[in-house]
């Protein structure tokens, strides 16, 4: 079978693009390969590691398993967060928390923390458990993660 | 020795006679042989591995190996759509993946309400859930039979994607049998 590219529309952190592409591309290798947005990794393409991360209408998703075809809102990335030179608190507080180690996994975390700060502004340990296990880390940075989550959500409380 | 034939004979003959009875009974009740065929889908992994009863879907059937919960944590949350931060559609999206292994999708991917168990339950007990407005989603059973034609997300249970087996049958013919069972008044076996 032979996949005809198609002139797709993106808008991604706030810019929109034009892409001739598959439809059936996933999402992240338009952003990686086509746009140059290289914060989502690619992990294991399945959508079982998280590392691929991003938000369409505020929505966390893998885009390794969302093809260009299917997405029908703003894609937001990691390169995205910061607004006017300041980093996202999430973003603060992984710093502050030093949790990266090697770093791979780590935009695919921090979208996803963001998300659970969405709508859980002050998460109980069982919260984050529960938001984040899709997420993998093989450096197991998991303690570090959750300190930088509650860390992050008192940040924002007190702002 | 015409006793023993005369005892044979009539032995034989009511063994005839008793399989005459039940297979006239069979056909005299197509509502419960429609009962079996939906029951054969319902029970099916395609169906029951998000038809729970607690806060965890399954993954059972052919290809899975041994039966277990849903990998990584995921859980019902408190919408059916899974928890914060890790939705059903963080994964699951609008259609299968086309990676093997990749995960399965369709529109509004989501568990069925707790009270729509089948996992694990006999063919009386789903029987009953399905007739109870309060545990169907108070729908009647035309509802029903349409919804099961009709919803996107039931229908994927017979278009799984590759390496799944999918549910017996078709949505058409699963409606049919729908159809079948209410108008033969939808009975529901003794066990």
């Amino acid at each position: 079978m032979t996949l005809e590219e198609t002139t797709m529309k993106l808008n991604v952190n706030g810019s929109e693009h034009e892409i001739d592409v598959e439809t059936e591309m996933p999402l992240l290798w338009a952003l990686r390969d086509e746009l140059d947005i290289r914060g989502p990794k690619f992990g294991c393409g399945i959508a079982q590691c998280g590392a691929c991360t991003v938000f369409i209408d505020g929505e966390p998703v893998r885009s390794c398993s969302v093809t260009v075809g299917e997405v029908s809102g703003a894609v937001t990335t990691i390169e995205g967060l910061a607004a006017d030179g300041r980093l996202h608190p999430v973003q603060q507080a992984w710093i502050d928390e030093q949790v990266a180690q090697c770093g791979y996994c780590q935009a695919g975390q921090v979208m996803t923390a963001i998300a659970l700060l969405e709508a859980i502004p002050d998460p109980t340990d069982a919260d984050i458990d529960n938001a984040m296990s899709g997420n993998l880390c093989r450096c197991g940075t998991y303690p570090r993660i959750r300190a930088a989550i509650k860390r992050a959500a008192s940040a924002t409380a007190g702002a | 020795m015409i006793d023993l034939l005369k005892a044979l004979t009539g032995f034989a003959g009511c063994a005839v006679a008793a399989l005459l009875s039940a297979t006239a009974a069979g056909a005299q009740d197509p509502g419960l042989d429609a009962w079996r065929g939906i029951y054969a889908v319902f029970s099916h992994p395609r169906c029951a591995n998000c038809h729970v009863e607690d806060d965890r879907p399954r993954w059972s059937g052919a290809h899975y190996g041994r039966t277990r919960v849903h990998d990584m944590n995921v859980q019902r949350g408190a919408d059916g759509l899974g928890n914060p931060g890790m939705r059903c559609t963080t994964c699951h999206q609008e259609q299968n993946a086309a990676q093997r292994h990749g995960p399965p999708g369709a529109p509004a991917w989501h568990l069925a309400p707790a009270e729509m168990v089948w996992w694990q339950k006999s063919s009386k007990e789903i029987c009953e859930q399905v007739k109870d407005p309060a545990r169907n989603g108070n729908r009647t059973l035309d509802e029903i039979a349409l919804h099961v034609r009709d919803d996107d997300l039931v229908s994927w249970g017979w278009q799984p994607g590759t390496g799944r087996e999918p549910a017996p049958g078709s949505a058409e013919e699963t409606y049919q049998l729908l159809r079948q069972w209410s108008a033969a008044g939808a009975p529901c076996p003794a066990d």
